[in-house]
């Protein structure tokens, strides 16, 4: 689901000049790198002094994928376990998700599989998954064998990536590819829907926050006669 | 958008259908339910009349802000962001309430905040479905100036706007949640128009869309804010209550990284404080969203200053739940619901306002289910703290009390200083017990010691059997010894 920034957006993506937003949430235990990955990706910098910004659980990154403009959000979900309760706020309508666990941590690993678990039921396969191995400069220390860790993302369909902030490795290439993917679910999801038309719908999916209803279809029963 | 208002003319009633004047013309529910003729006359009288006391609104809304603006100058220090400040926002809460109340018993009893809401002329005219306050009044000429520069479509995005108050005034009996559906497709309906038929840039398109929003907004609020169809106002309280109980609580518990020794943290921590409470205060959604963005930016550089570092999310929300139960703002649900339900949906779901709004979102459903193992307690003194009956504060006084006066904190201090003494006191008396224990059981040790002793060695004292003569019995060479002296008598 595309909803552009700019309140709605008409036109299908052909329309040129039109901007994808996406949310993307990052997940992952305390210490496993999450604010690390995301500095070294948006500030390029990795446990610097010189870090401008004041704060890095919400950043924001444009991109240019092949003419396709994108604006990434991302927003930093607070690992600790006292919070795990408080993922669905955080999730509900992002249009990906990265996973992080710590390669020499067998724990955060298990965590990501929770997570996953939880994704899926609540958000279903429109969400792309990244699972992230961080840390990958420690591979002495590697408790999470490869092998079993890129089993199991291809098992839940997630892709998994190795990364290092501190080295800055694969870092640019996870957040690329995960952009390509949102941009293709977001294409195959207009073409469904046909064009833009039927797009309140889903604009409007994430307004409630606090209520667990279920969205009501409302204008339902109103017919187009005029009074 | 006007296939929408028609599709609402299917509430009407068919004797509604006829104009209201009774002309005998079809009315149509677009016009209030006045025919095209009468309801311009209507509608002309209404303008007229609106616009003399728009004047005179303005005027006084002029000169009181001018007041208010040199007593503030004047009378407000440097120092006006502490304590004081809250507790005036507590009370005026507090004296909000109590109307809130009366609301059930009066229709038509104010809910809005600023004391300019003066003489809500209860619709006067069946045609604008405005109350006459400042406020709006400001914002509708603000709006209107706005609309100008966009000429066509600025006026078109004005009648649109008109026609869809109009329409909200008969939808007043709908559940809360049909009301924000309509506004919702409203929004979206009116960003859509302006890109499609109207060509405007979507930087441009958001920037009305903002207009927009403060322009319904301000007059549908206090219809639409905590109504009294829904338990809004109940949420608040259980909330409020909650947090109350939850006074304790520490940062060291919730692993708050921030340092509030700093005076500069402590500042920020201050501020953060009184931006959440200001939440309250605004009428449009935007602008309260813009009050937790605020309170955020504090909170960050208060982390900022702390760690040295840029705040992540673990940061981030430990802080944020602090602050909400320091501050404790009023009608915390009704605000968090209010936006939910009319905020541009844009704003609150991509944008950095929507995150933070998240984020409160979350500190809140954190505090209400918050229990033993989220503060890292044992259930006993979970329940110790929550009952009152101990408070794991006193040792920090200090620290959680930066805003109180000297008094008080002196009186802290004191008591921190009794309550050592008071444990030194103790822990004499202890030693001393011990001193004395120590004493009886040395001589007791003694004693006992010198029995065994006694009892392991008796005294024994034999008696002599033999003569006294035959001491010397035993010497083998008593026969040489030269015969005793015998006494002898001299004669003198």
């Amino acid at each position: 689901m595309a909803a552009a920034g700019g309140g709605g957006g008409g036109g299908g993506a052909a329309a040129a000049g039109r901007a994808y937003s996406f949310k993307v949430v990052l997940l992952g235990e305390g210490c496993v790198g999450k604010t690390s990955l995301v500095l070294r990706y948006c500030e390029n910098k990795f446990n610097d002094k010189h870090i401008t910004t004041l704060q890095a659980s919400f950043l924001t990154k444009k991109l240019n994928i092949g003419g396709k403009r994108v604006n990434l959000a991302i927003w930093d979900t607070a690992g600790q376990e006292r919070f795990h309760a408080l993922g669905p706020i955080y999730y509900r309508d992002s249009n990906g998700a990265i996973l992080v666990y710590d390669i020499t941590d067998e724990d955060s690993f298990q965590k990501v599989k929770n997570w996953v678990k939880e994704l899926r039921k609540m958000l279903g396969n429109e969400i792309c998954l990244c699972i992230v191995g961080n840390k990958i400069d420690l591979e002495k220390e590697r408790h999470v064998s490869i092998q079993e860790a890129e089993s199991y993302a291809e098992s839940v369909g997630a892709k998994h990536y190795h990364t290092s902030a501190k080295q800055n490795k694969g870092i640019e290439e996870l957040f690329l590819d995960l952009c390509k993917r949102m941009i293709e679910t977001a294409q195959v999801d207009e073409r469904a829907k046909g064009n833009g038309s039927s797009q309140p719908g889903t604009a409007r999916r994430g307004v409630q926050i606090i209520d667990d209803e279920p969205q009501a279809q409302t204008s339902g029963g109103g017919c187009c006669s005029s009074g | 958008m006007s296939l929408k208002s028609e599709r609402r003319g299917i509430h009407v009633d068919q004797s509604d259908l006829l104009c209201k004047k009774g002309c005998g013309y079809y009315g149509n529910p677009a016009w209030q339910g006045f025919c095209s003729k009468c309801w311009r006359e209507e509608y002309h009288k209404a303008r007229q009349k609106q616009i003399q006391e728009d004047w005179e609104l303005a005027e006084r809304l002029q000169r009181e802000e001018e007041e208010a603006f040199a007593s503030s100058q004047s009378s407000q220090g440097a120092q006006s962001l502490t304590f004081s400040k809250f507790e005036e926002k507590k009370t005026n809460e507090k004296t909000r309430k109590v109307t809130t109340v009366k609301k059930f018993f009066s229709a038509s009893s104010r809910v809005g905040s600023k004391k300019a809401e003066i003489q809500e002329a209860k619709a006067p005219s069946p045609s604008i479905n405005r109350q006459t306050s400042i406020e709006t009044d400001r914002v509708s000429k603000e709006f209107i100036e706005f609309l100008k520069t966009f000429h066509k479509t600025g006026q078109e995005i004005y009648k649109q706007t008109k026609l869809f108050l109009e329409g909200m005034h008969y939808k007043r009996d709908l559940s809360i949640e049909e009301q924000s559906e309509c506004a919702q497709d409203f929004y979206h309906n009116v960003a859509e128009r302006m890109q499609t038929r109207g060509k405007v840039p979507p930087e441009r398109v958001e920037k009305i869309m903002d207009q927009i929003e403060k322009y319904i907004m301000t007059r549908l609020y206090k219809y639409v804010f905590c109504p009294e169809t829904t338990d809004d106002e109940k949420k608040d309280l259980a909330i409020q209550k909650r947090i109350r109980a939850l006074r304790w609580v520490t940062p060291q518990m919730l692993c708050v990284p921030v340092n509030e020794d700093i005076p500069e943290v402590s500042d920020m921590v201050v501020k953060a404080i009184t931006d959440i409470i200001e939440m309250d205060s605004k009428r449009v959604p935007r602008d309260k969203l813009a009050c937790i963005t605020k309170c955020s930016k504090h909170i960050f550089n208060a982390i900022k200053i702390t760690k040295n570092e840029p705040a992540s999310a673990d940061d981030f929300l430990p802080t944020l739940i602090y602050i909400v139960l320091k501050g404790n703002p009023p009608r915390l649900q009704s605000n968090i619901q209010y936006i939910t339900r009319f905020c541009n949906p844009s704003r609150l779901m991509t944008g950095e306002d929507g995150y933070y709004f998240t984020n409160l979102c979350c500190a809140v459903a954190f505090i209400e289910k918050l229990d033993a193992q989220s503060l890292n307690l044992s259930q006993e003194d979970f329940d110790r703290y929550m009952s009152g009956q101990t408070s794991p504060r006193k040792q920090e006084a200090e620290s959680w009390s930066p805003d109180a006066c000297l008094g008080v904190k002196q009186m802290y201090k004191n008591l921190d200083l009794l309550s050592q003494l008071n444990e030194r006191q103790e822990r004499i008396m202890n030693e001393a017990k011990k001193l004395e224990k120590d004493l009886i059981d040395w001589t007791d040790g003694i004693a006992r010691e010198v029995q065994d002793i006694v009892e392991k060695y008796p005294l024994e004292i034999k008696p002599p059997n033999q003569p006294l003569a035959a001491i010397d019995s035993e010497n083998i060479e008593n026969d040489k010894l030269p015969p005793p002296l015998q006494p002898q008598v001299y004669a003198g």
